[in-house]
């Protein structure tokens, strides 16, 4: 039944003067002129937009990890998947900018890879899942400051431009929460590591309902 | 009456029997002088069927996310300037956060059952569909996103099915429950909403300004929710 369906979709769409519908029209006639990205800026865009999806996967694990009956720390977990949610939505925000630009008005299908595994699924306790979310934060990081080194350069972006916008945006949106984001985490890190000094169990119980009342 | 008692306390002990592994698992912990940590490995959350639905659940997770990036794939086409159909991004946008949610919620529920997520559990049929385009035409991409939901809810029809079988291992209404009240009913909805917006285009692009009908559909569609 879906197959006759489809199979009449496609003939719909292929015979147009001899089926009714017109599913297709004519691209409008739209001066390009305004479109200024360069290409290697753009590709690296692109990449980006996949990073933050590989973040938003590793942050799903570490959620569903802390998840566990018996792990049992849902205060991780609510940071976890409150933290994959924002990744998620640093890629929209990324495709919009692109968008605005006039970009991704071809070549979108293979934008984002389909499936994403997660690199770790397990973690020894929650100091450590804290310490790797830090650690995927710095090299987002990094990767943001790798898009913003070709989209500036005006050489190693070819065609002679400075991408002025893109990288203001990147450093005041962008950079901005990544480094109000690593000192939070960083944060968090510290005071753990101290409540579990004499008392590892109890301080990470502790450090949790904290974490799931939204204390800290 | 006696036979009621004695069937009745049968059935305490029955249920007692399968059900005091924890206390037993507490008992040893307790008095032996060693410490282990793995003592209580029969306190956990899993009852009912979950063992046998938790790699179906498992798939369900990971089929919406991939259903998720395809539906922000095809929001981000209708956000080129080109097409610029701001209705139609806006409900693939709607539709591709709520498959985010509800795996995350699908996860929160495994988890809850005392199951573990596994995210390489996924189904090569939607994983490998490479050929599968994402830039599409009004109508086509309705008509993708209505199989698509169609999948969805039939995927839920056979884990509900899973979880109803009348048999020991196989029965959980809690599963069932779950399954209908967070899936099947809002996958009609968007079941319905779909084709009743293919009969729509259906109609609208026989007619004699197929193009400006669909600037006016679209304006509808920014308007109104799809889920």
């Amino acid at each position: 039944m879906k197959a006759t369906i489809l199979i009449l979709l496609v003939v719909a769409a292929f015979s147009v003067s001899t089926a009714q519908l017109q599913c297709f029209h004519r691209k409008p006639d739209i001066p390009t002129d305004w479109i200024d990205m360069v290409n290697p800026c753009v590709r690296k865009m692109r990449d980006q937009v996949q990073e933050e999806l590989k973040a938003a996967i590793q942050y799903l694990a570490m959620g569903a990890h802390f998840s566990r009956d018996t792990i049992n720390r849902p205060g991780f977990a609510k940071l976890f998947f409150e933290a994959a949610s924002e990744e998620r939505q640093h890629a929209m925000k990324l495709i919009s900018y692109l968008l605005m630009r006039g970009e991704l008005a071809s070549d979108v299908s293979n934008l984002i890879r389909k499936h994403i595994e997660p690199q770790t699924a397990d973690w020894k306790d929650g100091v450590s899942a804290l310490k790797d979310a830090l650690k995927l934060e710095a090299s987002v990081t990094r990767k943001i400051h790798d898009v913003i080194k070709v989209c500036e350069d005006p050489q190693n972006a070819g065609n002679n431009f400075n991408d002025y916008h893109l990288v203001d945006y990147l450093t005041g949106e962008f950079l901005e929460e990544q480094y109000k984001g690593q000192r939070d985490l960083a944060g968090k890190i510290s005071n753990l590591d101290k409540m579990m000094d004499k008392h590892a169990a109890l301080g990470e119980y502790l450090f949790d309902k904290k974490l799931l009342s939204g204390e800290i | 009456m006696k036979v009621f008692i004695v069937v009745a306390a049968f059935l305490v002990t029955a249920y007692a029997g399968t059900n005091d592994v924890c206390y037993k698992n507490v008992l040893r912990a307790c008095e032996t002088t060693s410490k282990n940590v793995n003592g209580l490995i029969n306190c956990n959350a899993r009852y009912g069927a979950i063992e046998a639905v938790l790699p179906d659940l498992q798939t369900y997770v990971n089929t919406h996310i991939t259903r998720s990036f395809e539906y922000l794939l095809m929001a981000t086409h209708y956000g080129n300037y080109e097409k610029s159909r701001e209705g139609f991004e806006k409900i693939f946008k709607d539709l591709s956060d709520s498959k985010w949610e509800e795996a995350i919620d699908l996860i929160k529920y495994i988890t809850k059952r005392g199951g573990k997520m596994n995210f390489a559990a996924v189904r090569e049929d939607t994983v490998n569909d490479n050929n599968g385009s994402y830039e599409l035409y009004e109508l086509e991409s309705l008509a993708k996103a209505l199989d698509m939901e169609k999948q969805l809810a039939e995927e839920a029809h056979r884990i509900h099915g899973e979880a109803t079988r009348r048999r020991k291992d196989y029965h959980d209404p809690e599963v069932s429950s779950y399954l209908e009240e967070e899936f099947v009913h809002k996958h009609a909805n968007i079941i319905r909403k779909l084709s009743g917006y293919t009969s729509d285009l259906n109609t609208l692009l026989n007619g004699p300004d197929s193009s400006l009908a669909l600037y006016l559909f679209d304006d509808y569609l920014k308007q109104h929710s799809i889920v």
